[in-house]
């Protein structure tokens, strides 16, 4: 009895014992598999947009750093060649808000640089560098003011904010977006625009 | 030895030893260079607890002599302030940084001189696995102190990683928690930096061991003219208890105590100076092991953009994801490109192999070349100039140190398949 269902009967079960197995095997794995899917999106938070700068004209210029963090720029404290970090009044907590002012001379702005948007010698650009989002910094050259530049430390990319902080070297791919100043009556810097063009890292 | 007989009763301790213990382990100093690198994890786990006990995953602002601060900055800053507080950072520190050293210098260890050949492909692939995840192990950590130099060095990763093609927005916002710095990522990256990671490379190092413990060790060949090989033996040298025992332990005091001295005179990574994170950033560079990408990333110029089937290829994908990735991927086919197909247990002379070593020292020339391109600013060179000078150099290191091998192979008569 025994050796007639292993012969005949006893193939037909363990074939569609297998058969079941696999079967449960396949349908399991896509369970887990779609389970998993729902997880992975649990664990990817929703696309926010990067670098997305709340300023809007008439906002006033502060220090972003330094001791008098959070006190307004005033033009009389710039000599020809000065640069700061700056942010709008009371928007300080959103990165692409971060801006570099500089003062040059009037005359030495060439284009790209939006004449409109400077005033007296004062032009700020984002302070965002287009690379990899580290900020920039102004290398002062105090003999030859027209070696000075604005680089960012991060991969040496170099902009000339007399033309519309255009790269001059490194890695970065477009310029520095300007945003149009102006001195108000009472002394202070006030924002007149919006970013001319992206702020921060231009991948993906 | 009555404590010994009631376990070896209940555990059959003496068989084990029988089994496992008398493994014969060949003897060459460069067969340390494994050893160090497990040192290196032993005691970055060690120290690694201590910390974990004392940090704090957060960017919650809180008050530090009068400041605010993230607290995930101010839990560092009161570590560095404990007892030996510093010093076993520094520790943790220096150990990474030596472990990575001990594992590059164990692979090249098995690259020039052929232990990758078959049998051994399965352990090479393991082994760079648990090179890259060393890397990650090491990277997840610069952000933990949450200074400057933290959120600088994971801002710019954040930026390689979502310039991965086709999948890298998403996968960037899996393992920084969404854009970065977002409120979710320190906690992630510790989380993986304590846990996942760990637990990875301890498996990773298991199986690295357990491969090892059936394939056994290359031997030197001078082996092959000693007197038990003639008779047939394969694996000479000294067993593992109480020989190789001692003499690793030995060896991981003598590690510790340079570690130890390391950690107390060279500062490393101080984040009161680098203060918490605040606009503006300041000439800083990661450490050594990262310095080729970092030098990379300066080369490429910003308007090398292109699209390939729907996915952009940006710099940043050139140097922080190809170029890598590339390296990584020539590493892997080595044993499989190799011509030698009979099983090889004997380490080869390099100096016998003038097309693999020189192309083994000709790529650890065009990685130190970019390493050095990291410091352009200093050398105040041109990114162009820096390009030629890698490729320059590179290319007639390679050659010379390939025509030097290959007459020095003629002039012996040597003849190896390579």
């Amino acid at each position: 009895m025994v050796e007639a269902l292993e012969g005949t009967a006893g193939e037909k079960t363990r074939t569609s014992r297998r058969r079941f197995v696999l079967g449960m095997l396949i349908a399991s794995g896509a369970g887990a598999l779609g389970s998993l899917l729902a997880l992975l999106k649990v664990l990817v938070p929703e696309a926010k947009a990067g670098y997305v700068s709340s300023i809007q004209p008439g906002d006033r210029l502060v220090y972003a750093k330094g001791p008098q963090m959070g006190s307004p720029l005033r033009a009389s404290s710039f000599k020809v060649g000065d640069a700061v970090l700056a942010f709008p009044f009371g928007k300080s907590s959103n990165p692409a808000n971060l801006v570099q002012v500089i003062r040059l001379e009037e005359t030495e702005f060439k284009p790209p640089t939006h004449l409109d948007l400077t005033n007296q010698g004062f032009v700020a650009y984002s302070a965002i560098c287009t690379h990899l989002g580290c900020t920039v910094s102004w290398v002062q050259n105090q003999q030859a003011r027209a070696a000075s530049f604005t680089e960012c430390f991060c991969h040496n990319s170099i902009f000339d904010p007399a033309r519309g902080a255009k790269v001059l070297s490194g890695p970065a791919p477009i310029p520095l977006a300007q945003i149009g100043i102006k001195v108000a009556k009472e002394g202070t810097l006030v924002f007149t625009s919006q970013f001319t063009g992206p702020v921060g890292p231009q991948v993906s | 030895m009555r404590v010994f007989t009631w376990f070896d009763e209940r555990l059959e301790l003496n068989r084990f030893k029988a089994k496992f213990l008398v493994k014969t382990f060949p003897t060459h100093p460069t067969f340390l260079l494994g050893e160090l690198a497990l040192y290196c994890f032993v005691t970055l786990v060690v120290t690694g607890v201590f910390l974990g006990l004392l940090y704090e995953p957060s960017t919650t602002m809180v008050s530090l002599f009068g400041s605010m601060v993230p607290s995930a900055y101010a839990s560092v800053v009161k570590i560095d302030l404990l007892p030996l507080g510093t010093i076993i950072r520094r520790i943790h520190h220096w150990s990474a940084m030596l472990m990575i050293a001990s594992v590059l210098a164990h692979l090249m260890r098995i690259y020039f001189t052929s232990a990758y050949r078959k049998p051994r492909e399965i352990n090479w692939l393991v082994g760079l696995s648990l090179l890259g995840t060393s890397l990650l192990a090491a990277f997840t950590g610069y952000l933990l102190p949450f200074s400057q130099f933290s959120v600088t060095a994971t801002s710019i990763a954040f930026y390689v990683t979502k310039s991965v093609p086709w999948i890298g927005d998403w996968i960037s916002r899996l393992l920084f928690a969404g854009e970065f710095p977002s409120e979710g990522t320190v906690s992630r990256f510790f989380f993986m930096h304590v846990m996942l990671i760990p637990g990875g490379l301890a498996s990773l190092i298991g199986l690295h061991m357990l491969v090892l413990v059936k394939q056994k060790h290359t031997e030197p060949p001078s082996n092959k003219n000693r007197q038990e090989a003639q008779g047939g033996r394969r694996l000479i040298g000294i067993p593992i208890w109480p020989e190789q025992t001692v003499i690793s332990l030995a060896f991981y005091l003598f590690f510790l105590s340079l570690v130890t001295m390391m950690a107390t005179y060279i500062p490393l990574n101080p984040i009161e100076k680098y203060g918490p994170p605040s606009p503006g950033t300041p000439v800083m560079r990661p450490d050594w092991y990262f310095l080729p990408i970092y030098g990379f990333l300066k080369l490429i110029p910003g308007d090398l953009s292109f699209s390939v089937l729907g996915a952009k290829i940006t710099p940043e994908t050139i140097g922080g994801v190809i170029f890598p990735g590339f390296l990584f991927l020539v590493a892997a086919l080595i044993p499989f490109l190799d011509r030698w197909k009979e099983p090889q247990h004997y380490m080869v002379n390099p100096l016998h192999r003038p097309f693999m070593t020189s192309l083994g020292t000709g790529a650890g020339v065009f990685l130190c070349m970019t390493a050095a391109a990291g410091y352009i600013d200093l050398f105040h060179l041109t990114p162009a100039k820096m390009t030629i000078y890698v490729i320059l150099v590179t290319l007639v290191a390679w050659g010379i140190i390939y025509t030097l091998l290959e007459r020095y192979r003629r002039k012996r008569g040597i003849h190896v398949k390579t």
